[in-house]
């Protein structure tokens, strides 16, 4: 079991993430990784993905994990050399099992192109339009907390099944600044685990769990 | 040159599905070292369509491996895009190096069907590109037309400086070598055309007089083929590797263009096909692979090649799909590594007098075949049916609701009572030209109407068996236009101007505008949709399609005489088409 982690930029930043569920098996076969496949009806590979990332933004902090009896280096080497433009995989972990990521996220940091203030997000209520209705939420909850990030607003927001969509909070961003941004100027740096009741860098957790080589 | 790609970057995100647009998709080669001359490939419907159009890959391909040449592609824009182009002054772009479309040197349009000529019109707008050929001026690209529709290139001739007749393998390259070449040493727009003119399945509409011959790839063994297809950004209409086994057919169906059109009959070899078909799925990492062809049953090397792919495709999970199998053919183990989802059919005729008249050799027996894929798994069957056939009757309309109830007997007898479910859907007839029927009248809008509603309340009183068919106003349209001269290109433009567009999806669809813009010509539907006479000048007698009109007015009489024609595989029944290279079943 290896886990990947990858980056998800410039034109790959337009491919959704269900369609990106296609393309990685698609990279995966066109670098020859072999990939245990389900039983069943429908036989599929045993890959599982990171929560879905906005799409249009960029991100530094994606993770896969690949169900295959590959080495770690080798997997990573093969996934690069058969990867479209925008996707890279920069770290790669061995593993003895699934370390579940899609269900222990919670949390993602956000940079916004914005300069870094600080600011009071306990009453924010954002308002989108979803399925062609305007709907309004408070979700001064899912706002975890900011940080200055050399100089730029960084910001934590819920990740996963409590989610905030990083893009919903650039209005309330406009207004505060009064200048304008789109979504695909935000940029997620790193994601998030629970454990004992703080935040843990997925990072650190694959560390953690990673089979010594 | 302004540079539009970092101001087009900042809409994409507020479109519907950006990933249509921004490119960067697999195998796209590179395009950073400078090009003598380069093609946009434009193709007038969406980028989910027509990333599955088989034509343009191959097109791209070629002219990308020749050194000192490229090719780009372009989509038509869904509308949300098309607005914020408008309002923001963004010219239409290519999608690789989102170069504007008309500082290209030579803009080709793929025309896959009948209901995309606005569409063609709508690119050309966004695009700055004048729509007349005569009203281009000298630094305006050479604009090129060419896909299926070139069978008879009347309607829309006026709007290109050039239409490749037939297939364009070798046809776009050295044309686009010419005018690059042309361009180079000055040349003026009307010289360039001339240069072009001469080339093998060029029609160049303002030089009159002329034969037309269809171009064929002759080799088609060794011909160019797409060994790095392009992997679309987002999910395509037939998103997997698609491999061409052979063109033509040998069947014959009398309503069938493609059939005629295609030939003569061109078989690959087992190996060509094994390799062809492997780089395409090392290159892409496609799960799925399709063996397409217009029978692909018919393929003498068909059981050689899946054996030769089925180790590599079973030991990675990637299933191998077999489309326009014919009933009398299906064997179970054909498709025994593929699901067991749906398996689809077309009888074409609910009656064995009709499907002899169209020449569909498909008989009662056959379709009693059937019952082996319900032994084999299979619960779910796709109908394909035609109606409006030349000599059709209620009778024949009934024979439709008669196979359903038979098949579903069948299904009691191997399966049980409960489970089978069957989906009928049925299009109107228009006639085509390049075909034994391109005389033949089109029913007209009333009656295509009670015919749809006769069977949808014969099919209504047989559970399991759901009904779908095509827009009437659709199918009068395509027909007018299938068969339409010079005068229709004025009624396009009018429509164009009025709002019509994207015609192929129903929700956008404005049959009013088409009756006005048809109204203010001062034309009817029914002059083009009547019947011809046999010694009528057709719009479409000045291309050389290979067959023979006397091989097509033979056909037509045992059309009416009830009498089918052999298979091409059982002996040459002598089309004509031989002479444009050799039929390789033969």
């Amino acid at each position: 079991m290896i886990a990947l982690k990858y980056s998800k930029c410039e034109e790959a930043r337009f491919i959704s993430h269900i369609d990106l569920l296609r393309h990685i098996s698609r990279i995966l076969l066109r670098a020859d990784i072999p990939v245990r496949r389900s039983n069943g009806f429908n036989p599929h590979a045993l890959v599982y993905f990171s929560p879905p990332l906005c799409l249009g933004a960029t991100s530094f902090a994606e993770y896969l994990t690949i169900d295959t009896p590959m080495a770690a280096d080798e997997t990573m080497q093969k996934f690069n050399a058969a990867a479209q433009k925008g996707i890279r995989a920069v770290k790669a972990y061995q593993l003895d099992k699934n370390p579940n990521l899609q269900a222990r996220i919670v949390a993602a940091d956000y940079i916004y192109p914005y300069p870094f203030r600080d600011i009071d997000f306990s009453h924010t209520v954002i308002s989108y339009t979803k399925k062609g209705e305007e709907v309004s939420e408070d979700a001064s909850a899912k706002i975890l907390g900011i940080q200055n990030a050399d100089g730029a607003l960084c910001v934590r927001l819920a990740t996963g099944g409590v989610n905030l969509r990083p893009d919903r909070l650039l209005k309330t961003l406009e207004e505060e600044y009064g200048e304008s941004a789109s979504v695909t100027d935000i940029v997620k740096v790193r994601q998030f685990a629970l454990e004992d009741g703080e935040y843990a860098d997925v990072d650190r957790l694959l560390d953690k769990l990673a089979l010594l080589p | 040159m302004t540079d539009f790609a970092g101001q087009f970057e900042k809409i994409l995100p507020e479109v519907e599905k950006p990933g249509r647009y921004s490119g960067g998709e697999w195998n796209v080669p590179d395009m950073t070292s400078p090009a003598r001359g380069d093609m946009c490939f434009c193709f007038p419907d969406l980028y989910e369509i027509g990333m599955s159009n088989l034509g343009v890959q191959i097109l791209y391909e070629t002219i990308n491996n020749a050194e000192g040449f490229r090719a780009e592609r372009c989509f038509a824009p869904a509308l949300d895009l098309a607005a914020k182009l408008r309002e923001e002054h963004i010219p239409l772009l290519s999608i690789e190096t989102k170069k504007p479309i008309a500082e290209f040197t030579v803009v080709g349009f793929s025309i896959g069907f009948e209901l995309l000529y606005t569409n063609v019109l709508y690119m050309m707008d966004l695009a700055g590109i004048p729509f007349r050929s005569a009203d281009r001026r000298e630094q305006d690209p050479i604009v090129i037309a060419g896909g299926p529709c070139s069978v008879n290139p009347s309607p829309f001739a006026p709007f290109f400086d050039a239409v490749v007749c037939g297939e364009g393998e070798f046809v776009d390259l050295e044309l686009l070598r010419r005018v690059t070449k042309a361009r180079e040493e000055g040349k003026r727009r009307a010289e360039i055309l001339k240069d072009i003119a001469d080339i093998e399945g060029v029609y160049v509409p303002s030089i009159k007089d002329r034969k037309v011959t269809k171009a064929v790839v002759r080799d088609f063994e060794n011909a160019p083929y797409i060994s790095r297809p392009l992997v679309p950004n987002i999910e395509s209409v037939h998103d997997r590797a698609t491999l061409e086994l052979y063109r033509g057919c040998a069947s014959g169906c009398r309503f069938c263009q493609a059939g005629f059109w295609y030939r003569p009959i061109r078989e690959r070899s087992a190996d060509r096909c094994r390799d062809l078909a492997l780089d395409m799925l090392k290159s892409t990492g496609f799960g799925e692979l399709s063996l397409c062809s217009l029978s692909t049953s018919d393929y003498t090397g068909l059981e050689e090649l899946e054996q030769k792919l089925r180790p590599y495709c079973r030991e990675r999970g990637i299933t191998m799909a077999l489309p326009s199998l014919r009933i009398s053919s299906f064997k179970p183990d054909m498709a025994k590594d593929s699901r067991k989802s749906s398996l689809t059919f077309a009888p074409e005729a609910g009656t064995q007098r009709l499907r002899n008249v169209i020449n569909k050799n498909v008989s009662e027996e056959e379709i009693d075949k059937i019952a082996v894929a319900f032994e084999a798994g299979y619960d779910s069957i796709k109908l394909y049916f035609m109606m409006g056939l030349p000599t059709e009757t209620d009778e024949d309309i009934a024979g439709i609701a008669e196979i359903c109830k038979r098949l579903k007997k069948l299904y009691w007898e191997k399966r049980g009572r409960r489970g089978l479910n069957i989906s009928v859907s049925c299009a109107v007839f228009i006639p085509k030209p390049c075909t034994p029927f391109q005389w033949e009248k089109q029913i007209d809008l009333d009656e295509m109407k009670r015919r749809q509603l006769y069977l949808r309340g014969l099919l209504k009183e047989i559970k399991g068996v759901s009904f779908s068919w095509h827009g009437a106003e659709t199918s009068v349209l395509e027909a007018a236009l299938a068969r339409g001269d010079e005068r229709l290109a004025d009624v396009i433009e009018d429509a164009y101007r009025a709002g019509a567009c994207f015609d192929g999806w129903s929700e956008h669809f404005k049959w009013d505008v088409w009756q006005a813009a048809f109204e203010g010509r001062g034309l009817t539907f029914e002059q083009f949709t009547r019947e011809r006479g046999i010694d009528e000048d057709l719009p479409w007698d000045f291309i050389d399609m290979g067959v023979d009109k006397k091989y097509f007015l033979k056909e037509r009489e045992r059309a009416y005489e009830g009498v089918v024609t052999r298979s091409c595989r059982e002996g040459c029944n002598g089309c004509g088409a031989l002479k444009m290279g050799r039929c390789t079943i033969l």
